[in-house]
């Protein structure tokens, strides 16, 4: 044993060693990452300072003659469920028709965090995928790397391209193309840089919304709620209510449930205008502000009184609450939720009918004269490779699924997703399924779903995208749900401001230390 | 200049990694008869995959955790007396002292290539600096000290028991053994079901559908049900469960472990003290414990090591949020040294490196010690 | 007379102690049994739980007063957790990759542990121990850089090929060096003498390894490759972080597959229906080879 003991300290010894022999230089003392007290531009800052020009959008060299027809097999990873891998083939053959010698392999990785986290890795063995579903904050990861496509020359591209049915389109995308899309979705892809660079292409996008029991609204007469102060009325109006019913069984019952705690935060600081994140690398954490706070104990207040709970503090989607059809369980009247999971909101009882109607509406706001929603939902993004004609080859996929009405639209009825581009309006299909929403079938709050969404896009926002993004929006969510359910007594704070207060100046340290 | 530092770095670890390895090689071929160099031929395939799966990567660990760049541009933020942040209260901004910091190793900021790698010790820095390596160090001895004690001690007390009983022995045996042979995350939703209160409501535990098997058996008891591991449960709750859970898990091992010294201790040790009539305790205090100080010593070392890298028994519990909803802002509740180094592989693989060898030191220093400790007490 | 007297008296006491000893015997093996019964009980209750819960109905499962025995038994759990978690994949897998990994890495366990115990030559111990402190150090702190090894080799990531999917899993963890202590251990209990006489017989060193070590060692070979397997079956880390959904191994599937996509709520009953499923493969394993695992472990034990 000693032996080993002898041998192994040696071993350290010797990596210590050569650890040092391979990095001899003297070294400024470096500051500590938190407590930082004053470094000194000391390094060798190769390209820090000077002063900074107009900021210009990153170029990459698209092949002159495009895509030479020759074969090539692109990967895209992404997180699609069996449904929308079947619709994704369909869409893979059509492609097929017009460019057969284009191979298109698809996997499902499993969650957006496991995309994330296999491409990061990939990457760093230099075997990254072509395509691959992404949100805003892991295209600020992975662009570290340098390897992500940035798609103005192609978007801008006249290079004319030759399908195998004899016809052509030019590379990049048409006049007509461009305006077909969303623009606020279509926005998303520029939320990189100053210069605007356009590293995304919207895929398929989901607000969030608020789904109310219709039958129960009625029966009472209370309007949906259109601002935060009217749904705080309407939340003590239902509990009244509920305490003249003198039925045991509503006790366990909440008012209103929100999925997402990190998006209830983050659409607060958009509807008050306070701050959240900025891309700016000097200051990306900006939520501990005093209007943040002040609604978060708020919203504390409400939850204090019964009105409301989350997924996480309720232990699951709060659209199992809203759903319930056992009325001794806990119950829900409202919730907010995506418009992604608008198939849950449906109260399906066993005979297949609904218990009660769902009534949607769009999200409460602080000023109704500026309206706010969170958009989400994955965009793509194209890798670099060593053969250029896979990169091109990809960006031609991907201008495929973003801009195929058909597609789109079938997509987006199989997911609950709503389509990017609005000429999916053209297809009878589709408008027909969405004028046929209502309230009292799964499909029909599906339908009302996507179209109180699509009646609303001038409301969406996406929060600003940068390496550490995600920290600060898990965090966020965190926030919420240790402010609501932490009591003060025993938590060594005399007020609740003060309690708010230590938990923001935590999360804005957790976020630091992490980058 | 520093991509060629880099450069000698690399070389110089790879030329002393095969060196080391492949010098003992060459001079056995060349100058040994056949019989001394066979030897390396059969443990070709063992060394080339060892080579790459187990003596690169620590090199290329304690690499990476000496590796960090120079960041001009990264902010430097202010800090009033109290070591708090400072801020503006209406913009949230926060306040900025100085540019330029050290940062560590990062794979894919190293594929872009635009970035000049070096020497340093910041990686390490940070961890110690780092708010939430205080509550890490919490729950491992926390885990270690509790666990440990009460699982030797319930496996010494059931295998004594085992081996003092005849019939049924082979039988409880068995059974005692089944926990070694499950699937550590399986079992743990298992424990996370039973100790589950299924939609709860806040504070308030009438509010729920079903309180957990464990709730309803305390209820036979007259113990008011517990809120362990959901919403708005305690840290001491959580922490229970958990030990519930480790000491279930390292039962079987120890047991085994126990009994197998048990059964070849000389039995006339016993017939002497039965002679002597001495009392069932002290047979067990100076015979029994001293006899068995090895194994002992044993299951308490792997116990130990075991508790400074616990990891999937908590995921297996709580999910991989570590704690439950809402408990902490920051680093999750019950966040442990793998854990973190795991969180932190997604960062910079510079810091969950030096993680990991400050973990290596750390299992290192208290196995030093179990076994000095020990040695005092250890009969042979 | 007297000295009778004294006698019986002795021969009463000695009774009386005896007696006593019986009872307190009695009394003390009634005690050991109850202690082991309850503390058998604890042990067992988890795998009993998780037994009955998979067979109950999603509402009796919630109810306030949960019931020791299901009212409806729902076999239906079962299918639909195969269904759910695509347990059959999960299952394929990880048999193909236990099986392979076991005994490849048997052959590789065996020659070292061969080389090590019989062969002399210069640096022997010294590697010996070097390989010894390799098992030292967690195994965290190798996964960053063999993942990024084996992303290198193209072995990672979306349209690997079936060999490489898997070679992912088996190659890293083909050298154990724990195995080869394990083995090593019991060859060298092997007189040596029985390999000095081969040799003057001309018997080479494999015939040898295979008509005499192998057989005398084949408990602890048996023990190694049931660990071996199980290890497979219980890995969680490792596949997690290099396979794609398709080369998902048995853990990686259970702790999400019953958590709705969408609404996030976990169907207990068919989670516990798949652990059980997932545990039963090594219940019989345990059952029918319990000596051997047992062995093994103990063996490993002893002479740590």
């Amino acid at each position: 044993m000693k032996k080993i003991i002898a041998l192994l300290l040696l071993v350290v010894m010797c990596f210590t060693m050569v650890a040092c022999v391979g990095g001899n230089t003297p070294t400024p003392n470096p500051p500590a990452g938190n407590g930082g007290n004053g470094g000194e531009q000391g390094g060798n800052g190769n390209n820090g300072g000077g002063e900074t020009p107009a900021p210009e959008k990153v170029r990459y060299d698209v092949p002159e003659i495009g895509y030479d027809g020759s074969e090539v097999e692109i990967t895209f990873s992404h997180t699609m469920g069996e449904n929308l891998r079947a619709e994704l083939d369909m869409a893979i053959a059509r492609f097929n028709e017009l460019f057969p010698n284009i191979t298109v392999t698809h996997t499902q990785i499993g969650g957006y965090n496991e995309v994330r986290d296999q491409i990061k890795n990939e990457l760093a063995g230099g075997n990254q995928p072509n395509i691959a579903y992404c949100y805003p904050d892991h295209v600020a990861l992975y662009n570290l790397s340098k390897k992500v496509v940035p798609l103005d020359n192609f978007i801008e591209s006249k290079i004319v391209v030759n399908r195998e049915d004899g016809t052509t389109e030019i590379l990049g995308l048409t006049d007509e193309q461009v305006a077909d899309f969303i623009p606020g979705y279509y926005k998303e892809g520029t939320v990189f840089d100053a210069a605007g660079t356009m590293y995304t292409m919207p895929m398929s996008k989901s607000t969030e919304v608020l789904y109310y029991n219709k039958t129960f609204f009625d029966q009472h007469d209370i309007k949906a709620p259109t601002t935060w102060a009217e749904m705080e009325a309407v939340c003590a109006q239902i509990q009244e209510i509920l305490k003249n019913d003198n039925n045991p069984d509503n006790d366990t019952n909440k008012i209103l449930g929100y999925d997402s705690e990190s998006n209830w935060f983050i659409t607060m600081c958009e509807q008050y205008g306070s701050n959240y994140t900025s891309t700016d690398k000097d200051n990306h954490f900006l939520f501990n502000n005093k209007t943040n706070r002040d609604f978060v104990k708020m919203f504390r207040g409400w939850y204090e009184k019964g009105y409301v709970t989350t997924q996480e503090l309720y232990g699951a989607y709060t659209s199992g609450l809203f759903t319930e059809l056992d009325p001794t369980k806990p119950n829900i009247y409202m919730c907010i939720g995506s418009t992604g999971g608008a198939q849950h909101q449906a109260p399906l009882a066993k005979d297949g009918q609904q218990t009660f109607e769902v009534g949607i509406a769009p999200l409460p706001q602080v000023d109704p004269e500026n309206p706010k929603a969170i958009s989400q939902g994955p965009s793509l993004c194209i890798f670099d490779q060593d053969n250029k004609q896979e990169v091109v080859a990809s960006w031609l996929f991907v201008k495929f699924i973003t801009t195929d009405a058909e597609f789109q639209a079938s997509f987006s009825k199989v997911s609950g997703y709503m389509p990017v581009i609005k000429s999916v309006m053209d297809i009878s299909v589709y408008s027909d399924w969405i004028n046929s929403a209502n309230g009292n079938s799964k499909d029909g709050v599906i339908a009302l779903a996507t179209k109180i969404a699509l009646e609303n896009t001038e409301y969406y926002f996406v929060s600003p995208a940068f390496n550490g993004s995600s920290k600060a929006r898990d965090q966020v969510g965190e926030l919420i749900k240790y402010c609501f359910q932490t009591p003060l007594a025993g938590s060594g704070f005399e007020t609740v401001d003060e309690l708010i207060l230590d938990a923001f100046k935590k999360a804005i340290n957790e976020c630091l230390a992490d980058i | 200049m520093a991509e060629k530092k880099q450069n000698i770095f690399v070389w110089f670890v790879e030329i002393f990694c095969k060196q080391w390895i492949w010098k003992g090689f060459f001079v056995n071929l060349v100058y040994k008869k056949f019989d001394k160099w066979k030897a390396w031929i059969y443990l070709a395939p063992t060394l080339v995959l060892l080579a790459i799966f187990t003596i690169w990567p620590i090199f290329n660990t304690v690499k990476m955790a000496f590796t960090v760049y120079w960041d001009p541009e990264a902010p430097i933020y202010e800090y009033d007396e109290n070591g708090e942040i400072v801020y503006d209260d209406d913009t949230g901004k926060l306040a900025i002292d100085g540019y330029g910091m050290y940062k560590g190793y990062s794979i894919i900021l190293d594929i872009a290539g635009e970035t000049d790698f070096e020497f340093g010790f910041n990686n390490f820095k940070e961890i110690l600096n780092y708010d939430g390596f205080f509550r890490i160090m919490q729950n491992t001895i926390i885990l270690c000290v509790a666990t440990v004690p009460i699982s030797t001690f319930l496996a010494l007390l059931i295998a004594v028991c085992l081996n003092a009983i005849k019939p049924l022995r082979r039988f409880l045996q068995t059974i005692f053994f089944m926990p070694y042979v499950t699937n550590s995350i399986a079992i743990g939703m298992v424990f996370a079901a039973m100790f589950n209160i299924v939609g709860v409501n806040e504070h308030n535990l009438d509010l729920s559908k079903s309180l957990g098997i464990i709730n309803n058996i305390l209820g036979v008891f007259g113990v008011d049900p517990v809120n362990w591991i959901n919403q708005g449960s305690g840290y001491w709750a959580n922490i229970a469960v958990m030990i519930i859970y480790i000491v279930w898990n390292a039962l079987p091992f120890k047991i085994l472990i126990l009994l197998g010294g048990l059964q070849s201790v000389n039995k006339q040790y016993y017939e002497a003290a039965k002679i002597d009539s001495t009392p069932p305790w002290r047979v067990f205090t100076r015979i029994t414990v001293p006899l068995l100080s090895p194994m002992i010593t044993y299951v308490v070392i792997t116990g130990f090591i075991g508790g400074f890298k616990e990891y999937t028994s908590i995921v297996g519990i709580f999910g991989e949020t570590m704690q439950p909803p809402g408990a902490e802002i920051g680093t999750p509740r019950l966040q442990t040294m793998v854990g973190y180094i795991y969180d932190k592989l997604g960062d910079s693989e510079g810091i969950a490196s030096a993680a990991a060898i400050l973990l290596f030191i750390l299992i290192f220093a208290v196995t030093l010690v179990n076994l000095r400790v020990s040695k005092k007490n250890t009969h042979y | 007379m007297s000295e009778s007297k004294i006698v019986t008296m002795k021969e009463k006491d000695m009774k009386k102690v005896a007696s006593a000893q019986k009872v307190m015997g009695v009394l003390g093996k009634v005690f050991l049994y109850l202690f082991l019964c309850v503390m058998a009980l604890i042990v067992v209750f988890p795998f009993y739980w998780m037994i009955i819960s998979s067979l109950k109905t999603v509402p009796e499962y919630e109810q306030a007063i949960p019931t020791l025995f299901p009212e409806t038994i729902v076999w239906s759990n079962y299918s639909e957790a195969i269904k759910t978690a695509n347990l059959y994949n999960l299952f394929k897998n990880t048999v193909i990759v236990g099986v392979v990994s076991t005994i490849l890495s048997l052959v590789i366990t065996v020659i070292t542990a061969f080389v090590f115990a019989r062969l002399e030559f210069k640096g022997r111990d010294a590697l010996f121990a070097l390989l010894l402190a390799t098992m030292m150090i967690p195994g965290e702190l190798f996964t960053i850089t063999n993942y990024v090894t084996v992303t290198e080799w193209g072995w990672v990531g979306a349209g690997v090929t079936p060999f490489e999917g898997y070679a992912v899993l088996i190659v890293p963890f083909l050298v154990s060096v724990f195995y080869i202590y394990l083995l090593r251990q019991n060859f060298m209990q092997i007189p040596n003498e029985l390999y000095l006489a081969a040799k003057v017989d001309g018997t080479k060193d494999l015939k040898y390894l295979w008509k005499v070590m192998i057989p005398l060692a084949l408990p602890t070979l048996i023990s190694i490759t049931i660990l071996k397997m199980m290890g497979a079956w219980n890995s969680y880390v490792w596949p997690r972080l290099v396979t794609t959904k398709e080369y998902h191994l048995i853990t990686n599937g259970l702790r999400t597959a019953f958590q709705d996509a969408n609404t996030g709520n976990a169907n207990i009953p068919q989670q516990m229906a798949a652990v059980t499923l997932v545990s039963i493969p090594l219940f019989l394993v345990f059952i029918f080879l319990r000596k051997y695992i047992m062995k093994g472990v103990s063996r490993s034990g002893i002479k740590g």
